[in-house]
Formats: C-alpha cells, sequence, structure tokens
C-alpha cells in the first residue's frame, strides 16, 4: 500500500515532526511540544496542510456545475467564501475554482466533488489535481502580514487585505495563491504552490518568519484555534 | 516599480508580468507571399505612442491586452483578448 | 578628551557612557551618541582622509553624510560616512586614500605633479605611446579608490522586505513632520522616513528662541497618531515609478510602495569657492550647530565666519555664546539687509565685513587644518581684491546658502530651475501624486515650512480621497528670500578653488573643459568628472552652474542641471545583494536519490540525478547504468517532463494548430511524438501526447522547455479563443522510466491490473490501471530503445511507487540511472534533444523531422516558415557519427566540423557508447557531407583533428526491435 506523502515530509520529519490523524488524513500533530506551539500560533505558527484533501475545477461550467454541487461561490474572482461545512472554495479567475477541504473535521465535500470528475467534464468543469499539484500551508498569527512582507509584494494587512481576501501573486518569487480567513484573533492565511517547490517555500518561510520569533506548528494547534473561534 | 494594472488581479507590481509584445494582426499564411510574412514574422513597427501589447501574469497564467504609450509609459487601458479575438475573431482556417 | 559643552548643548551624547576608539592607531575618547567625525572633532581632529586625486587633507565640510572627505576605513568595511557612523567602543578607523598614513601621506607628492594631471586626464594621459596603459594600470590600481576590501569579513544578514502605506513623508524634519501629522490626522496610513537618529531636522540644532516648543508639539502631535509609523536611521535613496521608494535601513531594504509622497528632504549647506576652501576645519553653518547643539563639541577657539545671508549671523551668535572667539562675520553683500540675525550680531558688538570675502584660505603651519584666511574686498560678481586683512583662526563657518535638496523629486520627474540671474535651482513643477514642502520646495523660514507640510499633507490626502480640489503644491517662495549677491565663487590667479571636493575639480578645469568643447552639462560632468563623486553633485551643481554660467556669459537656468539617478546617496552593496529568492523543484524522489549517492545537477529550476556514484567513479556508474538498461532494466526519474491536459471539444483541433503532426487519426489509447516549432518554423520543444479521452490528450513537454510552454499553449489559445482548457500538471504528476528487457516482469511482479502483453498494450499504447494499488497513466514509449514503460503516477504517491519498483526489480538486476546514462542511451538510439542538439535556427528538415510535419494539415504554427525554409533549399543537416579510431580523441560538444580550413558545421552530442565500444555523436554537417560514409573531420580539443564517418541512425538497433518486444 502505497500511501500519500506531503511534498515536505523529509523536512518536517528532520524537525521532528509527530504525525497522527488528525480529519481523516495523516498529518503533523505537533512538533515535539505542544505548550509552547498554542503560543507561537498566536504570535506566528507555519503549518503543512498538503495531507488535506483539495480540489480545483475550471472551464466554461465549472461554475454552474460546482453550484449545482452545492458549492456556495463568491461573485468575483479572487475572493474566498466559507461552506456551511468549514470547505473554503476559492474564485482563482471567472472560470476557476479551487476548493480546500475543511480543516475542523474530516473532508467530505473535495471527495464528492472529485468523484463527480467525470461528469463534470461533460459540463465542461474540467477537474485539477490540486492535492499533488500544490502545497498547501497556513501560516498564523500576529506577525503573518508582517512576515509575508519580507517575501511578498502584496499588502497583507487589514484593511488592505480583508478577511476573505485572495491573492495571486510571487511569493519568494513562487507563484502561490493566498487566502485571508478568519479564525478569531490572530489572522491565517493559507498558502498554496508549486508542489515540486514545497521545500524551497518551507525553509524560505521559516527564515522569514525567525526575527519574529515563528516556528513550525502542528494541527493540534491549528484546530484549537479554530475551535475556539467557534 | 511600476503598477500594472491587471484585468484579472487588480495592480499589481510589473515584476509580476512578462511582456509579449505588440498584437500583430498576421496576415493569411496561405495568400502572404514570402516578403509579406518575414515583415510579419522580422519587422516590429517600434511606434512612439500609444502601442498595443499582450501582457501575461505569471502567477496565473493570464494573457490580456495593455494599450501603454510608449512614449510616457503610461498604460491607457487593460482589457480581455476576448475583445479583440472574440468567438468571430477565429483565424481562418479551419 | 577636551571638555565638552555643558547640556543643553551635546542632546545626542551620552555623557555618562564614554567610548575609547582609534583612529589611525591613536586612542580617542567620545561618548555614546557621538559619530565617528564628532568624536574627533570633539579632540580637535578635522583631518579624516586625503582626497582623491590630489591627496590633499580633507575633513567633513556638512557633517551631514554627503562628501567624499569624510569617507573612513572601518576594518571590515570601507567608505563609511565618518560624519554620521555612530562611534563604538574598539572601533579601528583608519583614514583612506593615504600611503603611510594621514600625517605623511607619500601620495601627497601627487599634488606637486598637478599640471600633469589637467583636467579629463583619465582620457588623455595614458593612451600614447600604445602600451602605456598597462604600466599606468598598476599605478592607478594601487593608488585610486577609496576603501579597502577586508576578503576575510565575516558575512552578515542583509534583506529585503515590502511595506505599504496610503502617504510616505521622505524627511522628518519641520515640514515632513506638519505634513505627516496632516495627513495622520486625516487617518491615512503614513510612513514617515527620517535619516538621521531622531526627528526634527533644523530644528534639532539650528538657533531658536529657548521658549520655542515647535519641536516638543510637533515630535508629540505624530507620536500621538497611530497612524504614522516612523522609521528613523532611514535613508530613501531612489524615487521609482509609481511612488515606489527605495529605504535603507540598517542591514535591510524596504521596498516601499506610497500612494503618495511627500518630499521633505530639507537643503544641502553649500560651500564658498576660493582658494584652499577644502582645508579641514572649513565647516558650514550647519555644522557647526550640529557640532554644538547635538555633540557639545565647541567647534573652534578663534572663528572667521563668511556669510550670503542671515543665517552666518546666527551661526556666529551660536559660536560666541558658546565659547568661540568670532573674529569677523564677512558679508559678501555689499549692502546687507537688516536681518534680524544681523541685527543682534551688530547690537553685541560683532565685527561685521560686509561686501568682503574669503580670498583664501591658509594652513596652520602644525596641523593639517586651517590657520587663517585673508579677508579682502568684493570687487565684481565673483572678483574680489589681491590684498586685504590677514585673520588668524582655527574654524572657517560658510554660510553660502542652501540648495534644496531634490534629488529624489527629480527621479520622481519634479522638475526644478533657478529663476531669472540666480543660481539657486527652485521647484517648478511635480508629478502626480507627488508633494514637496520645507527647504526643498522653497521654504526659508520654520514658519513657512510648517505652513507648507500642513498644506501639502491637506493636498496629499484630499488627493488620494478622489476630491477634485487638491490644493497648489508648490508653494510661492517669497521674493525677499532670493540671493542678492552671484553666487561666492572667488577664482584665483594661483587656483586651488574646489567647485568639487570629491573628485578635485577645480575652476580652471571647469573653465578648461569649457574651454575644450564639453559645454553641454552632461558632457562637461563626465569629462570632469564634478559631481560624479559620493555627493553626486549636492555640493558642487550650483558652483558648476555658476562657472559655466559666467564663462558663456549665460544663466544658470539656462545651463540646466545633469540627471537625478538613484541610489542618491551611497548604499551597501549588502542591500542590493542581500536575501534574494531563487525557488528550486524537487521531484517526489529527490530524498531518495540523495540518500542513493546521486549527484544531483540542475536542469532549469530542478534537480536531477546526474548519475549515482562518487564524483571519481563518474565513468565507470554512468557505463554501468547505461549497460544496466541494456542487458537487465533501469529506473529514471523523469518526473521532470512538462505535463499537460488538453481537455474540451475543441482539444483536437488546438493540438492540430499548435502541433506540427496530425493527431486527427490517433484513437484512445495511443500516443504520437508531438513536435512543436514557433511562427519561424523553429523546432522550439517536442514531446508525446497520450489521447486519454474523446476530447482529452495528456501530452508531455521536455524539462527544459515546459515551462515556456505552458504560457505559449495559453498565447495561442487567447487568440484562437477555442472551447478548451490546458492545464499545467507538470508537478501534479511524478513520471518513472522503467526500461529494459526486464521491465515488464518488473512490473507483473509488482502487481498491475493492465495487460502487459506486446497485443494488449503494443508500443506506443496508452493505458491507465493501478500498479501496486496506485492510480497510474502508462505510456508505452522510451527514449533509450528498450521496453520500456514511462508511468505517471500522483506525485504524493510517486516515492512510493519508485521504492517499489526498486525492491520489485532487484531480483531482475534494476538500477536507477541518472541524465548522464540517459544522454548516451538516447544518442545511441539517435534520438534529438530540443535545445542541445537544435539551436534558434533550426528547422524540422535540418533533423530530419520531416516525418512530424502534418503536411496536409491547413495551417499549424510554424507551417508557413517551414514551407519557405524548405524552398531555399537546406543550409546544413544534422547526421550521425562515429569515429572509426577507437584512439583518437573524442569530441566534444561545441567542437567544430572542418573542411579545408572552412567551418562547415558542429557537433551538438557526443558520448563514448559502452555497446558499441566507440565514440559517436551528432554534428551539423554542410548538406554535401550529410550522405552515409562521407568523412567528416572534427576539431577536437588541443587542434587535434579527428575523422570521422556519417553513419546511419539509429547507432543501436537500426530495426527498432527491442523497444517494441
Amino acid at each position: 500500500m502505497v500511501s500519500p506523502r506531503s511534498p515536505i515530509q523529509n523536512a518536517l520529519q528532520a524537525a521532528g515532526a509527530v504525525f497522527g490523524e488528525h480529519s481523516g488524513v495523516t498529518a503533523v500533530t505537533d512538533f515535539g511540544a505542544p505548550i509552547g506551539e498554542a503560543a507561537a500560533a498566536r504570535r506566528l505558527g507555519l503549518a503543512d496542510l498538503s495531507p488535506l484533501p483539495r480540489v480545483g475545477f475550471r472551464g466554461p461550467g465549472a461554475r454552474d456545475w460546482l453550484t449545482a454541487q452545492g458549492v456556495e461561490l463568491p461573485d468575483e474572482p479572487n475572493q474566498a467564501r466559507t461552506q456551511t461545512d468549514g470547505a473554503i472554495a476559492i474564485t482563482r479567475s471567472w472560470t476557476e475554482v479551487l476548493v480546500l477541504g475543511r480543516i475542523q473535521e474530516a473532508d467530505s465535500l473535495c471527495a464528492r466533488l472529485a468523484a463527480g470528475a467525470a461528469d463534470a467534464h461533460c459540463a465542461r468543469a474540467y477537474s485539477l489535481p490540486r492535492f499533488d499539484g500544490m502545497f498547501w500551508f497556513a501560516l498564523t498569527g500576529a506577525s503573518a502580514a508582517d512576515c509575508l512582507a519580507k517575501l511578498c509584494g502584496v499588502d497583507m494587512r487589514e484593511p488592505a487585505f480583508p478577511v476573505g481576501s485572495v491573492a495571486q501573486t510571487s511569493l519568494a518569487r513562487l507563484n502561490a495563491v493566498i487566502v485571508h480567513v478568519d479564525v478569531g484573533e490572530a489572522p491565517l492565511f493559507h498558502l498554496l504552490g508549486d508542489s515540486a517547490s514545497a521545500d524551497y517555500a518551507w525553509t524560505s518561510l521559516l527564515d522569514a518568519m525567525q526575527e519574529f520569533g515563528g516556528r513550525p506548528v502542528g494541527l493540534r494547534v491549528l484546530h484549537a484555534l479554530a475551535r475556539e473561534f467557534k | 516599480m511600476k503598477i500594472m494594472p491587471c484585468p484579472l488581479n487588480g495592480p499589481r507590481n510589473i515584476q509580476e508580468f512578462t511582456c509579449g509584445g505588440e498584437v500583430v494582426a498576421p496576415p493569411d499564411p496561405d495568400r502572404a507571399d514570402a516578403a509579406a510574412w518575414a515583415d510579419y514574422l522580422f519587422l516590429h513597427h517600434n511606434a512612439a505612442g500609444i502601442v498595443r501589447e499582450w501582457w501575461y501574469h505569471v502567477p496565473t497564467s493570464f494573457w490580456f491586452i495593455a494599450d501603454r504609450n510608449t512614449v510616457t509609459d503610461e498604460i491607457v487601458r487593460t482589457f480581455l483578448p476576448r475583445e479583440l479575438f472574440g468567438a468571430d475573431a477565429r483565424p481562418d482556417h479551419p | 578628551m577636551r571638555e565638552r559643552l555643558s547640556p543643553p548643548a551635546g542632546s545626542r551624547i551620552d555623557r555618562s557612557r564614554p567610548v575609547a576608539f582609534e583612529f589611525e592607531g591613536r586612542a580617542f575618547t567620545g561618548y555614546a551618541g557621538d559619530t565617528i567625525a564628532s568624536a574627533l572633532a570633539a579632540n580637535g581632529a578635522w583631518c579624516l582622509s586625503r582626497s582623491f586625486k590630489l591627496h590633499r587633507p580633507r575633513g567633513s565640510f556638512g557633517f551631514a553624510g554627503d562628501e567624499a572627505g569624510a569617507l573612513v576605513q572601518l576594518e571590515s568595511e570601507p567608505n563609511v560616512q565618518a560624519d554620521t557612523r555612530a562611534v563604538e567602543p574598539g572601533l579601528r578607523v583608519q583614514a583612506q586614500n593615504t600611503v603611510g598614513g594621514l600625517e605623511r601621506d607619500q601620495a601627497a607628492l601627487l599634488g606637486r605633479f598637478e599640471r600633469f594631471l589637467p583636467v579629463g586626464f583619465y582620457y588623455k594621459a595614458f593612451y600614447k605611446p600604445r602600451g602605456v596603459w598597462n604600466w599606468w594600470e598598476k599605478i592607478i590600481r594601487r593608488t585610486a579608490g577609496l576603501g579597502r576590501v577586508d576578503r576575510s569579513w565575516t558575512p552578515e544578514y542583509f534583506d529585503k522586505a515590502y511595506a505599504h502605506c496610503d502617504v510616505a513623508v521622505i524627511g522628518g524634519g519641520a515640514a515632513g513632520l506638519a505634513a505627516a501629522a496632516a495627513c495622520g490626522d486625516q487617518g491615512l496610513d503614513v510612513l514617515l522616513i527620517e535619516r538621521e537618529p531622531e526627528l526634527g531636522g533644523w530644528l534639532t540644532y539650528g538657533r531658536r528662541k529657548s521658549a520655542d516648543r515647535t519641536l516638543d508639539d510637533l515630535r508629540r502631535r505624530v507620536q500621538a497618531l497611530t497612524s504614522v509609523r516612523v522609521m528613523t536611521s532611514a535613508t530613501c535613496t531612489g524615487w521609482y515609478a509609481d511612488n515606489w521608494l527605495a529605504v535603507s535601513q540598517g542591514n535591510r531594504l524596504h521596498k516601499v510602495r506610497a500612494r503618495a509622497v511627500i518630499a521633505c528632504t530639507g537643503g544641502t549647506s553649500q560651500p564658498a569657492v576660493f582658494r584652499n576652501n577644502d582645508l579641514p576645519g572649513i565647516v558650514s553653518a550647519a555644522a557647526a550647530q550640529r557640532l554644538i547643539r547635538h555633540y557639545g563639541v565647541r567647534p573652534g577657539l578663534r572663528a572667521v565666519v563668511l556669510t550670503t545671508g542671515d543665517e552666518g549671523y546666527a551661526a556666529a551668535l551660536d559660536l560666541a555664546e558658546h565659547g568661540t572667539d568670532v573674529a569677523a562675520v564677512v558679508d559678501c553683500r555689499p549692502d546687507p539687509p537688516a536681518g534680524p540675525m544681523a541685527s543682534q550680531a551688530e547690537a553685541r558688538g560683532h565685527r561685521i565685513l560686509s561686501g568682503h570675502t574669503v580670498r583664501e584660505a591658509r594652513r596652520d603651519s602644525q596641523r593639517l587644518q586651517i590657520g587663517g584666511v585673508l579677508v579682502t574686498r568684493v570687487t565684481g560678481p565673483g572678483a574680489c581684491a589681491a590684498d586685504g586683512e590677514e585673520l588668524d583662526c582655527d574654524l572657517l563657518v560658510v554660510a553660502a546658502g542652501v540648495a534644496p535638496a531634490g534629488g529624489l523629486l527629480a527621479q520622481a520627474g519634479a522638475k526644478f530651475r533657478p529663476s531669472g540671474r540666480g543660481a539657486v535651482p527652485r521647484l517648478e513643477s511635480l508629478p502626480a501624486h507627488a508633494y514637496a514642502a520645507g527647504v526643498a520646495a522653497g521654504a526659508s523660514t520654520v514658519e513657512e515650512a510648517l505652513a507648507q507640510g500642513e498644506q501639502a499633507g491637506l493636498a496629499a490626502a484630499a488627493d488620494l480621497s478622489g476630491s477634485a480640489a487638491a490644493a497648489p503644491a508648490i508653494a510661492a517662495r517669497p521674493a525677499a528670500a532670493e540671493p542678492t549677491v552671484s553666487w561666492p565663487v572667488f577664482p584665483h590667479p594661483d587656483g586651488h578653488e574646489f567647485v568639487d571636493l570629491d573628485e578635485d575639480v577645480t575652476v580652471r578645469e571647469i573653465e578648461d573643459a569649457l574651454a575644450e568643447g564639453y559645454e553641454d552639462i552632461e558632457l562637461l560632468k563626465r569629462y570632469s568628472t564634478v559631481g560624479m563623486g559620493p555627493s553626486q553633485g549636492r555640493l558642487s551643481a550650483i558652483a558648476t552652474a555658476a562657472v559655466t554660467a559666467a564663462a558663456q556669459d549665460s544663466t544658470a537656468a539656462a545651463v540646466g542641471a545633469t540627471t537625478n539617478r538613484p541610489p542618491s546617496v551611497p548604499t551597501r552593496f549588502g542591500l542590493f545583494a542581500g536575501r534574494g529568492f531563487q525557488p528550486v523543484r524537487h521531484t517526489p524522489m529527490q530524498g531518495w536519490h540523495v540518500d542513493a549517492g546521486a549527484q544531483m545537477m540542475t536542469a532549469g529550476l530542478w534537480m536531477r540525478p546526474a548519475y549515482y556514484g562518487p564524483p571519481e567513479k563518474r565513468a565507470d556508474a554512468i557505463a554501468d547504468e547505461v549497460l544496466a538498461v541494456r542487458r537487465a532494466v533501469g529506473l529514471i526519474d523523469v518526473s521532470t517532463l512538462g505535463g499537460f491536459e488538453i481537455r474540451g471539444p475543441d482539444a483536437l483541433e488546438f493540438l492540430e494548430r499548435a502541433y506540427t503532426p496530425s493527431f486527427r487519426r490517433l484513437r484512445v489509447g495511443r500516443t504520437r511524438y508531438a513536435l512543436l516549432t514557433d511562427e519561424q518554423g523553429v523546432v522550439v520543444d517536442d514531446g508525446v501526447a497520450a489521447r486519454q479521452g474523446p476530447d482529452h490528450y495528456y501530452v508531455t513537454a521536455s524539462t527544459s522547455g515546459a515551462e515556456q510552454l505552458y504560457p505559449l499553449l495559453l498565447w495561442y489559445q487567447a487568440q484562437w479563443q477555442l472551447d478548451v482548457d490546458i492545464a499545467d500538471v507538470t508537478s501534479a504528476y511524478g513520471a518513472i522510466n522503467i526500461a529494459g528487457p526486464q521491465a515488464r516482469r518488473v512490473l507483473e511482479k509488482l502487481g498491475i491490473d493492465i495487460g502487459l502483453s506486446p497485443e494488449a498494450c503494443p508500443y506506443l499504447a496508452a493505458r491507465t490501471g493501478k500498479l501496486a494499488g496506485v492510480d497510474v497513466r502508462l505510456l508505452r514509449i522510451g527514449f533509450v530503445g528498450e521496453l520500456g514503460y514511462e508511468i505517471h503516477p500522483p506525485a504524493s504517491q510517486s516515492l512510493g511507487l519508485w521504492q517499489a519498483l526498486i525492491d520489485a526489480g532487484r531480483d531482475y538486476g534494476i538500477r536507477p540511472f541518472g541524465v548522464e546514462a540517459q544522454r548516451v542511451l538516447r544518442l545511441e538510439k539517435g534520438h534529438v534533444i530540443v535545445t542541445q542538439d537544435t539551436d534558434g535556427l533550426t528547422h524540422p528538415h535540418e533533423v530530419d523531422l520531416g516525418w512530424a510535419l502534418g503536411r496536409r494539415k491547413p495551417f499549424f504554427v510554424g507551417k508557413r516558415s517551414i514551407e519557405i525554409l524548405r524552398e531555399k533549399g537546406l543550409s546544413r543537416r544534422l547526421v550521425g557519427y562515429a569515429v572509426p579510431d577507437r584512439r583518437a580523441a573524442v569530441p566534444d560538444e561545441g567542437h567544430l566540423v572542418v573542411r579545408d580550413g572552412e567551418i562547415t558545421g558542429r557537433v551538438t552530442s557526443s558520448a563514448w557508447s559502452p555497446v558499441l565500444d566507440q565514440a559517436i555523436g551528432l554534428a551539423y554537417v554542410a548538406p554535401d557531407q550529410a550522405e552515409v560514409g562521407s568523412v567528416i573531420t572534427i576539431k577536437a580539443a588541443r587542434g587535434r583533428l579527428v575523422e570521422a564517418e556519417v553513419v546511419r541512425l539509429p547507432f543501436y538497433d537500426p530495426e527498432n526491435l527491442r523497444q517494441a518486444i
């Protein structure tokens, strides 16, 4: 049995990651010091969400087909809408949508959408393999916007980049999708980009985080943040 | 750094884009003589004034067209290729 | 250490923290908060360096970080501005540009050869007779240049960050503080950038009434505004398009984007031009006041003040009140108007010599600094009497006016011009979303600066809120502040009246350059080097314009000014070189390769295994890998191949237009070679198209080509507007090529639900199914000429599958192979690698790819050009060659094919084939050399000529039986 691996599996292991079952997949629980991580997540934390499901659709029929599947879409490109189950629908253009599975509990939406890919193809909504093609990190904490300012030319501070905003831009010269979501006090940015460059992105982010005392965090802390917000 | 108003992503640093050169309508490849074809391929107008150019936003792999004044470097307008190359604008070869 | 002045003088120093340091090997003590130059001045040491060309003693004139004279050497940092760099405990400072020390600079003899160093000597002296440059170069390299690079330095971390704001205010003096406060009051996000360690500018050192609360009020107002961010010790070095500012602070370069910018950059105190005006101890009025108020330094015991306005009197009053004996105030104006400071000075009984100037300064007999001045009567514009009064002094304070610091504004597109017969540039116009206030905009009093700042702030706020009535940005300058005399430039028959202290340019040199015809200000600059030093003309441009205007009987306005370019102040290389970003792409198997001892190489942004094994066994490793594929089975990671999904009703139509072959008859489950040419008919990439479904194709692209190919395909689609979607799935799929006679057995052992028999899965078939439980796309293709399968699993499962294949193949002698072995294997099969065997002109017929052209297609990109090129006839052809002599040198890629002393082609690929046991390769040759059996000559390394025979391709397995089994 060959199970999926995060594109930064080696880096995670080298950093002392403890793996466990989260939201139906195997992902990083913590990095061995769960107590410090909670504080780090509020200050500046970086989590690897790559093992969690995500899927993309593009084509003239993509919006209609997804709407028919019950996905609520933002009206304009470069916006994110949180679904009732916690998943996030991101419009990457007028005809492309990226769906991120919810992080609080096991995904159901992405699996359902992926299973309908053949049907979608007939409706000219072509599925895009974003699980394998893109890494998915989450950057949390009060210093997140300042940290991103070292890597990215788009202003990520409130009110320039409010919750629900999406920027597709260059992050450390890497093409990336940056999504600002609401988890209460501290901002959280989802970062997605070319999975082959995941090692590079992870290293670049950790380097930029250093001056703020940032560190990698696991899903346990992220879940706690999300629960608090609920 | 200059700002390019992208029709999809809004104003962005010009560093996020590459220029694809002037929008030039190719002559009919079946009817154009070799000289006219070479003119299309190799001779560029390089006009001083407002020119129509292809631009590509790299992070979204998005092509669009910009009217830019080459004298002042002012970007007058940006728009989708569809406006010039709509369904009716397909080249005349099946 | 000499006694410092008592507080409130010395606002920046902490008298409780002495700082010991060294200058030129001598011990000095300053205080925390001192600059290197202020601490030295406190000890009576004015001379900091020798000048660049003539090795004359120099110090700082302005104490504001502008001049070459204040550049010093730290242990591991050259060209440090001594008048702004804070002194630190244990700092070892050396003077620059000396041979054997500041006091006894042997190179000072150069000054005696001055007449041999005329203007433009760079362009004149070193070229004749022929060859003399080689001799001069060594001397110039040793004596020229400024500091010394320490090659054993400890690396430091430099980086960059973006910053955003509504309004950036450059300069935190009176005008800047007022502007920032005005914008902040409107709720705008303001970034206030101040190059000094504290806000306030002139207010921190200028002469004010003792009860004046202006500075405290302004600072408090700005600090109370949360929307105003203050950056101190931060220098704006460039103002680029769309209000993009470069701001250096410490080891970080901030790239600031502002919606509007207000320049409150202040001004630069100007020197006067007279004989020996470069002596250490000649300082600006502002410098004297900085020394007193910032550092508590009494600048001299006995001073002469030379002035052209009221500010000289203020300096005289300050000096007198702080214990300096003021010998005289020399005022160039014949009938000075009664300014407030002049009146005070007169009332206090200062000796005032109006209508006079300093004709020349004299060096102290003991020390490297000023010892006295000759004061004479002004007799006309730029002229003064030869005889006058000698005055002894250890300080000459010059108040020759302040020029607006307009360099940054000019970069942004603002226009400056002197008015009438004046020499001082005045702001004329501003570009959109740019504002100016304070001295830079022509203000001459604090009240004016404050009003302008407030006004500019409100104007910027109105601009950003979109209200039409933006206030006028340029304040009218009151006529009373116009200079009333010619610029104080007094040429001397014996010279040494320096227009540019950085570059040792004198009045006569400017005049000579003009006489030689370098009349345009830009040419004059380059020829004479005036304005080319670190101060970039801030202290010399006005005098240059004045001298030029006088020589041409013109006006400074007509002379014009040189173009301002960033960086406007010297900037450390670290700030530019600091932390850049260079993305790297890893295949899912990267870690495995490294663990297996692979030598990794870059291929575009990717890392790929070149071969497995230590570098000293490179050749053996490659040969073993080749033989493993030919005799057993090999495995190569080809995840770097591009992968595109072409889907939709017009998918076929898109392929037909974009690629050269026809895909109309390609059935689902089959693959076809996909060649791509550009509009000029040049081969740009190749890959394989697999038909996955009726309107679904999966097309691969070369590792090097994929990144450029995707935008190209999308560009076609932008014009064609077909009903098709093109998706780049390169990173979503890993790719593993398993090749060799045992390949099928390995897959079967691993467990696959796809029938692999030659009938069920023939050569060129495309299948999908499960291999070891993983969903894969399986293409029966190969580049190496053996039974082979290209397996495309999801990226996240690729490593697992790779490991499973290695495990399953162990019994069959499986071996991973790298790019080097693959190059040999494909060469044995005569396959062309696009961009290695093709160049920017190669069209398909030159490389025998005519068969890949869909000739009956009505259109494909490049078709018309290929037809034209074909009609013209071939000028070269790519052929396979073999070297019969096994002891001959193996040619290298790039070696030339020669005939009768003429070049007819070149080698594009070359290798020693372990299977054929001889050197083989591909080469371009003349068309008449392309026949099989022709003998060609290759000029190999060290000019050795190698005979090679043109042979039929492929070299190996010519019937292509092995890949079809």
